[in-house]
């Protein structure tokens, strides 16, 4: 190819067009963005939005709430306490384990440990588990 | 003499190439965070990782280095992609390399604050990091939410439990000057209203931070983008790193409500860390009790957290071995982007490297 030709590129010219466009676009909309007029706007829709939410999801939770008693199930309330007092249980569980660890350093023994290998975010992955944790 | 000739690609090939290439970044995920590790603790939706050593012990760096990144987004922008991950390339300078992964919170977790972050979930994964390792002291890397847990965790419990080195990643510290904190201007208690935000969902959904984020650079995040990607669809190299990017982003994961409240309310209104009014249940967060060596990492194009964010966190720390690090690029692309293998990664490496023996 020449250089003559070269020098000519329609698609280069409609690109650098494009660009030049775009940042113009860009610099408009950011300052538009960072306005104080825009959080007001912004505040303004999303308060009605934000509160007819909540109205909903208390109501279905009332609805659901009351379907569960009548069904003799858990409410939603009672699952999510139940997810609390579990983890609280792992890091009793933890800090035994660590408890036991220390002792266990303190007397100066071995302890062997084992592995398992589980399936996790979709690959395959090895767990290491102390026989305390086990 | 045989001549190997290599032939362009002719119009049609390209075409379909580019097809194939759109095709792909649209209705695949891209495999991201695949350096090989282990899981070896779990509390509630966080896990630790430790990252499968490449060198052996005795050529590894004796202090383990705990990475940990912040708690609205998948920790899988540490280890993007083979060739551009910083993880790989702590793990082969001979790291022992270790991972502070959240989780995804569900609506159990909407109360879950930062005191339950920084006192019960860091510790006990730091115990363990020292029980595995063997080692009594370790350095953290924090990045972004990462760095100000990290910052928090370093005040009030690091000085115990064998904190040797903290290296920040564009940490949002000081919320002072608000009118250069885009995100500060967003959240002002007159516009938004974070307890009916909470009240309506619980946790602060993924997407509305993602939305929050994106519309600090509306048309870049928007239009610039998806227009870098179609200018090059026939370019293997970006599409791929496009794709990989492109997958994390779209993986946000939504804030649990109580840290989220905090956020908002402690530091980005009240400045409460830097003013020296934050109390972590009930104990007084002092930066003067940071006694760790120190790097803190500015991204000078940051616009998510600007640089005016950690700027003046050296004067308020206490510890005597500190040092600033002012790196080109934005608040992700610092440590993922292109250029991030030459610039920051070389140069956080070897400030730690000093500092792990």
């Amino acid at each position: 190819m020449s250089e003559a030709n070269k020098g000519f590129d329609p698609m280069k010219l409609i690109q650098d067009a494009r660009d030049g466009g775009l940042d113009a676009w860009a610099k408009l909309m950011l300052r538009l963005t960072s306005s104080h007029e825009y959080q007001r706007v912004q505040g303004a829709i999303s308060k009605p939005t934000l509160l007819a939410i909540a109205l909903y999801r208390k109501a279905a939770e009332s609805v659901m709430t009351e379907l569960l008693a009548n069904l003799n199930m858990p409410s939603r309330e009672e699952v999510l306490s139940l997810s609390t007092r579990l983890t609280h249980i792992e890091m009793a569980i933890d800090d035994l384990g660590a408890g036991l660890e220390q002792l266990r350093r303190s007397v100066g023994g071995a302890r062997p440990q084992r592995t398992s290998t589980r399936e996790r975010d979709g690959g395959s992955e090895t767990r290491t588990v102390s026989t305390q944790e086990a | 003499m045989a001549t190997t000739e290599k032939t362009e690609p002719g119009l049609l090939d390209r075409v379909s190439t580019m097809v194939d290439n759109l095709v792909k970044v649209t209705t695949t995920k891209a495999p991201i965070g695949k350096t090989p590790r282990q899981a070896i603790w779990t509390l509630n939706k966080a896990t630790l990782y430790r990252y499968t050593p490449v060198k052996p012990a005795e050529e590894r760096h004796r202090v383990p280095l705990l990475l940990i990144f912040a708690l609205m987004n998948k920790s899988s922008i540490l280890d993007l992609r083979p060739g551009n991950s910083f993880v790989e390339y702590m793990v082969n300078k001979g790291y022992d390399l270790y991972l502070l992964d959240w989780g995804v919170p569900g609506p159990e977790d909407a109360h879950l604050a930062l005191e339950d972050y920084v006192l019960e979930y860091i510790p006990r994964a730091v115990r363990k990091l020292k029980q595995v390792s063997g080692s009594d002291t370790f350095n953290l890397l924090g990045w972004c939410i990462g760095a100000m847990l990290s910052t928090l965790y370093a005040s009030l419990r690091g000085n115990s439990e064998g904190l040797k080195s903290l290296i920040l990643l564009t940490a949002p510290l000081d919320f002072t000057d608000k009118e250069q904190i885009s995100l500060a201007r967003m959240t002002e208690e007159r516009y938004f209203d974070v307890d009916r935000v909470l009240q309506a969902f619980g946790n602060m959904p993924a997407g509305l931070i993602d939305y929050g984020a994106k519309m600090l650079k509306p048309v870049e995040n928007f239009v610039g983008g998806y227009l870098r990607l179609l200018d090059n669809l026939d370019n293997p190299k970006v599409v791929d790193s496009w794709h990989a990017m492109n997958t994390w982003v779209n993986d946000a994961i939504p804030l649990a409500g109580g840290a989220y409240r905090q956020f908002i309310v402690d530091f980005y209104r009240g400045n409460k860390l830097m003013n020296g009014t934050l109390t972590i249940r009930g104990e007084k967060v002092d930066l003067n009790n940071l006694r760790a060596s120190l790097l803190n990492v500015i991204a000078e194009d940051d616009h998510i957290t600007p640089p005016c964010q950690s700027a003046r966190l050296l004067d308020k720390v206490g510890s005597p071995d500190k040092q600033e690090l002012r790196v080109p690029g934005g608040h992700i692309g610092v440590m993922a982007g292109s250029g991030a293998s030459k610039g920051t990664w070389p140069k956080v490496e070897s400030w730690i490297a000093t500092r792990s023996d």
